[in-house]
């Protein structure tokens, strides 16, 4: 009875939202099993959670024109190198392949590029799915053989000095690697492992028509891709891990490999 | 975590960590408004004045102050319905098929109930619900009291309860 007494509709907000720690969860629960009316309203309060979640999560993508969002500014016009040059192949890129609107004059192989921007997440997700689950020989050539692997892959790939990305400062170690196809044609894939044994995958494939893509977020249920095509090499990071992270790893990625 | 960077790593780490706040963001900024087009509005006004404003950020949450502008720009953006008249539901429903709740018309009146709330409100009750917030966290983001919060999240709770007892809606039913 006192215990009830002392519960506020702030508990009963706390309680809806899933914001209580366990004594007080279960104080208010002792207190909702004795008062229907209290017991009605919150679980009105639940099911309006529920649906105002539905109603908004499909709200959460990324769109093709994200990165143009933050770069049609004034401040373009500042040098800021790497970025501005990153943004102009992005900007060309947009306002033409990204829709999937190539002219006429450039016939069906820039279909086929736009098929593969558009298909290359997903081989990613595949090859993510296929390897990082595999326990015994997840890669062909393990991290013991790194340079060797960097020199086989770069010469399938036709990349010269192909670098393998170093992620130990963000807690994954190489694994190792193998080759796949991608699109049909050889590409490559790293994997790396945290402590937790929790693996992402790089996937690099070879880019055979210059294109440049902004940076992409694709997800799969929990798989989620970080992708880009830079010049000649599109690169998918994938991994069971939050965006965050991903992305520090893309972002590492990027800074080693472009 | 959230704001490491790796060394050397500055000139895209800004625009690519808004990039990833992205999604997120055109979730926040369509649950604050009526439609489609003044959430696009609204999403682009808020990155021009993050991006304007960049120097500003002291390097706590990047999230957390992006969602700040975000609710400020829309709290003082009076809504020009003529510009925007409410029309979330057709849009809404092509981009919600496979996650929506089963029955169309519950959300139609759930989203009608929604656009009769107080601007304030509304955007507490979406931080906390859609967004996962803590109360105390939505406190942070808005610069505003803890009990602030509580009492914007109860009108907003108990306004739309009231609206939708209005239309005399049988209550979504709980997914677990």
């Amino acid at each position: 009875m006192t215990e009830a007494s002392l519960i506020t509709e702030a508990d009963l907000h706390g309680y809806a939202d899933g914001l209580l720690g366990e004594a007080d969860r279960v104080r208010v629960e002792r207190y909702l099993e004795g008062n229907p009316d209290a017991a009605e309203l919150v679980s009105k309060w639940e099911a309006q959670n529920v649906g105002l979640r539905r109603t908004f999560a499909p709200y959460e993508r990324s769109h093709p024109d994200d990165l143009d969002l933050l770069l049609t500014r004034p401040r373009l016009g500042k040098p800021r190198a790497r970025l501005a040059s990153a943004l102009a192949a992005v900007a060309i890129f947009l306002t033409g392949a990204a829709a999937g609107h190539y002219g006429p004059a450039l016939g069906g192989k820039d279909i086929e590029t736009v098929t593969t921007a558009a298909s290359f997440p997903r081989e990613a997700q595949d090859a993510y799915l296929v390897y990082a689950g595999e326990v015994r020989h997840p890669v062909e050539v393990f991290a013991e053989e790194e340079a060797h692997l960097a020199t086989w892959l770069g010469k399938r790939l036709a990349v010269a000095d192909l670098k393998i990305p170093a992620l130990q400062a963000l807690g994954f170690q190489l694994v190792g690697g193998r080759l796949i196809p991608v699109a049909g044609k050889p590409g490559g894939m790293f994997m790396y492992e945290d402590q937790a044994g929790q693996r992402v995958t790089i996937v690099l494939a070879r880019n055979r028509d210059n294109t440049t893509t902004s940076f992409r977020f694709h997800s799969a249920g929990s798989i989620e891709t970080f992708y880009w095509i830079d010049g000649e090499l599109g690169y998918a990071v994938t991994g069971e891990v939050s965006r965050q992270r991903l992305q520090e790893i893309a972002q590492a990625c990027y800074e080693q490999l472009s | 975590m959230a704001t490491r960077q790796p060394p050397g790593a500055a000139p895209l780490s800004f625009e690519l960590q808004v990039l990833t706040l992205l999604p997120g963001l055109r979730r926040y900024s369509r649950s604050l408004t009526r439609s489609d087009s003044e959430s696009d509005d609204l999403l682009q006004d808020s990155l021009e004045k993050a991006l304007a404003n960049r120097g500003q950020w002291r390097g706590g949450s990047l999230k957390s102050w992006i969602y700040r502008i975000m609710t400020n720009v829309h709290l003082n953006t009076r809504r020009a319905l003529a510009r925007h008249p409410s029309v979330p539901i057709e849009a809404a429903e092509n981009a919600t098929e496979e996650t929506s709740p089963s029955d169309p018309l519950e959300r139609r009146k759930l989203i009608r109930a929604l656009d009769a709330l107080p601007k304030d409100a509304r955007a507490v009750l979406m931080l906390v619900v859609v967004e996962g917030y803590s109360y105390q966290e939505v406190a942070d983001i808005l610069e505003v009291p803890v009990g602030t919060v509580m009492s914007r999240l109860s009108r907003a709770r108990h306004a739309l309860q009231d609206k939708l007892q209005e239309d005399n809606v049988v209550p979504l039913r709980r997914t677990t």
